[in-house]
């Protein structure tokens, strides 16, 4: 399991650092040995509203493209369905479900970002102990039972993929980078005021 | 039987090349512009250059999962997700899948990545290329470790040369003992905070550091662009095949370079299942292959063969050729076929965020690290443990990913990941693995893939001399970057990974001194079956600690010279 660690963390090295511990743990999780099950995972209506909704606050569109406008949205399930397994499915799922139970997309902006803000704390303190059970229990318990309703928890996986999906989209990038797919050249240069990043 | 002349005919060549990999692609072309008629028999699909690279050219957006692996990937491609790259979605369909290619994992671990194709791992290398070092041929016999090297640097040194030139390696002359100079391209430039690491180790610990020596053409010769070979883009997409051609692969290189002798003929999707060996001649006399989609077995002869399938793939092709003179494999008197798999141990790093520098930048995603060459157990240095290991890494600045592990959300935070974040640096080693005659594989008894050749089982692990060696490149690399006055030094030596995971596979047929000791001898022939040669990294005798690639290159171009000045004198 510390392969498929090093592993995940390698290929998020090579897109750019996206990716952060908690969800290197939650691929530790598909080495469990559970049957594949990624059609089982899909959004009702309400479901998706919630995620739009969440991604948008995450990257708003301001006076370029938001989450919605790179479509991310439709990017984040199709990541849950084809990239995660059971735990993060349920532990999204269980997020999108609390949040339409809390009403939501009833509350104006300044609530559902005092929401959300919230959600990032807590989420934050959800991350610590479940860092810390892994590291007591180590790697010769049965895993099943400390992380079957374990998954990277719904805020985490939802900000990740909502980076993932707009700053590597299109309508991201240009908003975004200043690409250049095909440098032709690499030298040390100097970071002019308020430069954006380069991209390739 | 109905003979066919014409097709028998068409099935004899002067030389027979198993694979079209780096080694294979040298072979080719060595043979082919020295006159030889010469059958490149590879396993795996053709690949066309430039055409065949179906991903180079795709922005990030046009990647389903944007590189990531899916879960069904992960499940087919299991060996390879060891890796943490190989399966990603950008250059997967360079590799092979491991469900549908299995071996058995009989003791211990072992990664052991494929790529069935032409050109092979050539496609997919990572192109760090550095000559051994005098030491490097003479350790086994100081160490009394494994067998002798029957060759040694002088030997090797003019063919190093020579392949240098056509593969073309950017680089910087060092003169350094422990890490010989190559015949360079420009190196590549270094970082801000690269130059003050560099700088800062080589004041403080008096080490020094130097650019990584990649096979990347940096201003390319005539040699090169009459192959239509050009600069490096310095996109750093190299994995997905290089439309430029600006690194080396015998795509790009070595098979243009055979074809255009007119003396090549490649045959695809041929899996040589052996050897067929002459028990009057005391010589091979061609290969057996299947047809990898249509089962078909077909027969090559040649007077030379010379086995470039990987290191393992060769071993287990000699494995294969079973005859009542060599009932264990091919060449197999001394029972060390499939022995002493080496590799570079790695994944032992650490990392550092670097203070200032915030005014500079770079341009370009450079396909390079820094390099820094062995240092411990060499000179006056003596540790618990020998050999040594020697680090690849650098330094960058944080991109868009970082915001994953920030606070915030909203407008502000969108538009902060649009600048470069701080600077990070880090370096990981890579570790000399000692030959030992029980990391080795075999070909299971009961368990056949699906073109009923046997499956291969591995038995690997790490020594304590290996073990030993991972508390120094963790402390030392932590002790680097602390010289250089970086913070939160984070070091760490991944514990359970396997033989293998460096994809340095070699060993298992190992040069040496006698037909007791070893399967070939100094010029890579196998020692009793003169006519067979073997010049990837199967024929290793130990390891070193630099990346491999290019001295199988030099040592193919030394063994073709001389199986064709053999051929001359009608001694094969």
């Amino acid at each position: 399991m510390f392969n498929r660690r090093e592993a995940v963390s390698r290929i998020a090295m090579m897109v750019g650092g996206a990716f952060t511990a908690p969800t290197l743990f939650a691929m530790d999780v598909k080495e469990s040995g559970k049957f594949l099950n990624a059609d089982l995972f899909s959004l009702t209506d309400a479901q998706r509203q919630i995620v739009a909704a969440v991604a948008e606050h995450i990257i708003p569109k301001t006076n370029t493209a938001g989450a919605i406008d790179a479509g991310v949205p439709a990017f984040i399930e199709l990541m849950l369905k084809d990239c995660y397994k059971a735990p993060e499915h349920a532990s999204f799922l269980k997020g999108v479900n609390d949040l339409i139970k809390a009403k939501f997309l009833s509350q104006n902006q300044d609530g559902q970002v005092a929401v959300l803000t919230l959600l990032e704390s807590n989420t934050k303190d959800m991350m610590r102990s479940y860092q810390q059970r892994r590291m007591k229990v180590g790697d010769n318990v049965d895993k099943e039972t400390l992380e079957g309703a374990n998954g990277v928890p719904f805020w985490r996986l939802i900000k990740e993929l909502t980076l993932l999906g707009y700053y590597t989209s299109e309508k991201g990038i240009e908003a975004s980078f200043i690409y250049q797919p095909i440098p032709g050249k690499f030298e040390a240069t100097k970071l002019l005021p308020g430069q954006k990043s380069f991209q390739y | 039987m109905n003979i066919n002349i014409d097709a028998i005919k068409g099935q004899t060549f002067d030389a027979i090349v198993v694979g079209s990999g780096i080694s294979g692609g040298w072979a080719a072309k060595e043979l082919t512009e020295k006159g030889l008629k010469v059958a490149v028999i590879e396993r795996g699909r053709e690949i066309k250059h430039i055409e065949g690279y179906e991903t180079a050219m795709k922005h990030p957006w046009e990647f389903d999962h944007r590189g990531r692996p899916t879960n069904m990937a992960a499940e087919e491609y299991w060996a390879g997700m060891r890796t943490g790259y190989t399966p990603n979605e950008e250059h997967r369909y360079l590799f092979e899948n491991d469900k549908q290619n299995p071996y058995i994992e009989k003791k211990g671990g072992f990664d052991w990545i494929r790529a069935y194709h032409t050109g092979g791992k050539s496609l997919l290398w990572g192109r760090h290329s550095y000559r051994w070092n005098k030491q490097d041929f003479e350790a086994n016999a100081k160490d009394g470790i494994g067998t002798d090297w029957p060759i040694r640097y002088e030997d090797m040194a003019p063919w190093y040369s020579y392949v240098e030139k056509f593969a073309g390696i950017s680089g910087q002359a060092e003169g350094l003992d422990v890490l010989p100079d190559s015949e360079f391209q420009p190196a590549m430039a270094m970082t801000a905070p690269e130059v003050h690491f560099k700088n800062e180790v080589n004041k403080k610990l008096g080490r020094p550091v130097t650019l990584g020596r990649v096979a990347h053409l940096t201003n390319p010769g005539k040699v090169h662009t009459d192959l239509g070979r050009s600069s490096c883009n310095f996109r750093n997409k190299c994995m997905r095949g290089c439309p430029y051609g600006a690194y080396f692969s015998s795509l790009s290189a070595t098979l243009p370079a055979a074809m255009r002798t007119k003396r090549l003929t490649m045959v695809h999707n041929s899996i040589v299942s052996e050897i067929i060996y002459d028990e009057a001649t005391q010589k091979a006399k061609g290969v057996r292959v299947i047809d990898q989609n249509t089962m078909e077995v077909r027969e090559y002869f040649a007077k030379i063969i010379f086995v470039n399938a990987g290191a393992i793939g060769s071993t287990s092709i000699l494995m294969n050729s079973k005859s009542s003179r060599y009932r264990n494999g091919l060449g197999n008197d001394s029972d060390q076929l499939g022995r002493n798999i080496m590799d570079h141990h790695l994944n032992v790093r650490a990392s550092a965020t670097v203070e200032g520098f915030e005014s500079d930048y770079m341009f370009g995603n450079r396909p390079n690290s820094l390099y820094i060459p062995r240092f411990r157990n060499w000179g006056k240095d003596k540790r618990d443990y020998i050999r040594g290991f020697g680090y690849q890494g650098g330094a960058s600045r944080d991109g868009w990913g970082r915001g994953t592990g920030m606070d915030g959300f909203g407008a502000t935070f969108k538009e902060s990941l649009t600048h470069p974040g701080k600077w990070n640096v880090g370096f990981g080693g890579f570790g000399e693995i000692l030959p030992d005659p029980n990391n080795r594989f075999q070909l299971s008894q009961t368990v056949k893939d699906k073109w009923g050749l046997p499956v291969l089982e591995f038995e690997t692990s790490f020594g304590s001399n290996e073990l030993k060696m991972r508390e120094d490149m963790m402390h030392d690399a932590a002790e680097m970057l602390e010289a250089a006055g970086f913070k939160n030094v984070n070091a760490y030596n991944r514990q359970g990974t396997h033989i293998g995971l460096g994809i340095h596979e070699m060993g298992t047929a190992r040069m040496g001194t006698s037909v007791k000791n070893s399967i070939v001898n100094k010029h890579n022939q196998v020692h009793e079956v003169k006519n067979v040669f073997m010049t990837d990294g199967a024929a290793m005798a130990s390891s070193s600690c630099v990346n491999p690639s290019l001295t199988y290159m030099a040592m193919t171009a030394r063994a073709a010279d001389f199986a064709v000045s053999e051929l001359k004198k009608k001694n094969l």
